[in-house]
């Protein structure tokens, strides 16, 4: 955890340094058709045992660097008012426990980011993908190395400049390997986390 | 044996290599313009040119009104001054012509209609990411833009001309191919599409915005050719002095 702790502390310092200027009044990110981001972020992965025959308690620090593209203008007056961008995210997982062990996952991404309050902007994503673990065998609730992972979560970001935000927000992990081999419980876990992103 | 796996490596990386080619590419369509009227060069006297004095530009954004950007006062600015027809050109709310001097006054209002497809952008994107990216190809994504100028010319006895033209065009691109400039390409497009068919329209009256001069026996006549300059670099027309005449 303390190694853990000092990544994020290294990934934000970096981060505030690299950017050029922060400005408290004149932030308003324009952020349209074609516009790109790269993102890093970094959680901790907290266990849900849903059922009775969830036993396992895997847990560990999670990484995903992401890239997307913003496909939409902002749409909608009101509240709602947002736009929407897809892409594509790495995930790594180091499972701390029950056993030291990791996973790699690629999933296809897609997000709806609120706009209405320029600077502070809260959105909602989705992911999905192929997720390779070397945990699975080891415990009862996966068979197959080779899973699926799906998550879906929340979160807001906060602009520091016109091109670059915090962000921070919250997913729920879902591991499981579609019914290609059996036991296929599926392991379900909490994921808050924070990061960054620049728009190009 | 090592051949009989590389031919399915190779074939991969071709594809894949076509596939995202294809998928980066985009693009612009511009409709036909509706008015008819031919682009047309006429020549007249350089003394009978009065100065023109843009007042005001009125945008609109999907009926909602929007301060003009700079960058399209002077597209607007320089797309007249390339006409020629006038002598000096000013702008509201800087360097005015003097009060007592002829002058043509310009009011253009800009309608934009922005249809950027979003809904069906965000179908398309979800599917595009779910196939993992492999139909990004094949999956095109579209945003259209409409311009619809209208502009009063009121020359300084108070007469007024309305203009009035249309332009659209279509944006066509693929997920990788998405980029922000493309979008302005095709605004910029469309508003240099319209303007000239609105200052085309202008040309065909050259001789409402030209003062009445007495041509005196000591000023030789100096004309020079007005039109709408297209973004195609072309030389410019310009007639020489009458020979002999020795210009003051």
């Amino acid at each position: 955890m303390p190694f853990f702790l000092r990544i994020i502390t290294a990934f934000v310092l970096g981060f505030l340094m690299t950017t050029t200027g922060v400005h408290a009044a004149d932030v308003r990110p324009t952020i349209t058709v074609g516009t790109q981001e790269v993102g890093l972020s970094a959680g901790y992965m907290l266990p849900h045992r849903l059922t009775q025959d969830h036993t396992t308690k895997q847990e560990g620090p999670a990484f995903m660097p992401s890239w997307m593209i913003t496909i939409t203008d902002p749409m909608g007056d009101s509240w709602y008012r947002g736009q929407v961008s897809v892409g594509a995210e790495m995930v790594y997982i180091q499972f701390q426990e029950p056993f030291l062990t990791h996973g790699l996952g690629f999933t296809p991404k897609i997000k709806y980011s609120f706009t209405a309050l320029d600077r502070i902007r809260p959105y909602a994503e989705f992911a999905g993908g192929p997720f390779w673990t070397d945990l699975a065998g080891k415990i009862p609730e996966e068979s197959s190395r080779f899973n699926f992972v799906l998550t879906a979560g929340f979160g807001v970001s906060y602009f520091l400049t016109d091109r670059a935000a915090l962000n921070v927000g919250y997913r729920f992990h879902h591991i499981s390997n579609a019914g290609t081999s059996y036991p296929n419980i599926g392991l379900n876990a909490s994921l808050p986390f924070g990061g960054f992103s620049f728009f190009f | 044996m090592s051949q009989i796996f590389s031919r399915p490596l190779i074939g991969s990386v071709l594809a894949m290599t076509l596939g995202l080619g294809t998928a980066c590419s985009h693009s612009i369509e511009l409709a036909a313009p509706t008015d008819t009227i031919p682009s047309t060069n006429t020549i007249v006297a350089t003394d009978a040119r009065v100065p023109l004095l843009l007042e005001t530009i009125r945008v609109t954004h999907n009926g909602s009104s929007v301060p003009p950007p700079a960058i399209l006062e002077r597209q607007i600015l320089g797309a007249i001054e390339a006409t020629r027809l006038f002598s000096q050109h000013y702008q509201s709310g800087y360097q005015q012509p003097e009060a007592n001097q002829a002058r043509v006054t310009v009011r253009l209002s800009i309608d934009n209609l922005v249809e950027p497809h979003a809904g069906q952008a965000a179908w398309r994107g979800f599917l595009v990411s779910a196939s993992m990216f492999t139909l990004a190809p094949f999956i095109s994504l579209n945003y259209d833009f409409g311009a619809q100028m209208s502009l009063e010319m009121e020359r300084w006895d108070g007469q007024t001309k309305q203009y009035t033209a249309t332009s659209n065009g279509s944006a066509h691109y693929n997920l990788f191919g998405a980029n922000p400039e493309i979008i302005e390409q095709l605004k910029g497009q469309v508003t240099e599409a319209c303007l000239s068919s609105l200052l085309n329209q202008v040309i065909q009256d050259s001789a409402f915005y030209l003062a009445s001069h007495a041509q005196s026996q000591d000023h030789p006549i100096r004309t020079v050719s007005v039109g709408i300059r297209h973004s195609t670099p072309h030389a410019i027309p310009i007639s020489q002095p009458i020979a002999g005449a020795s210009p003051r």
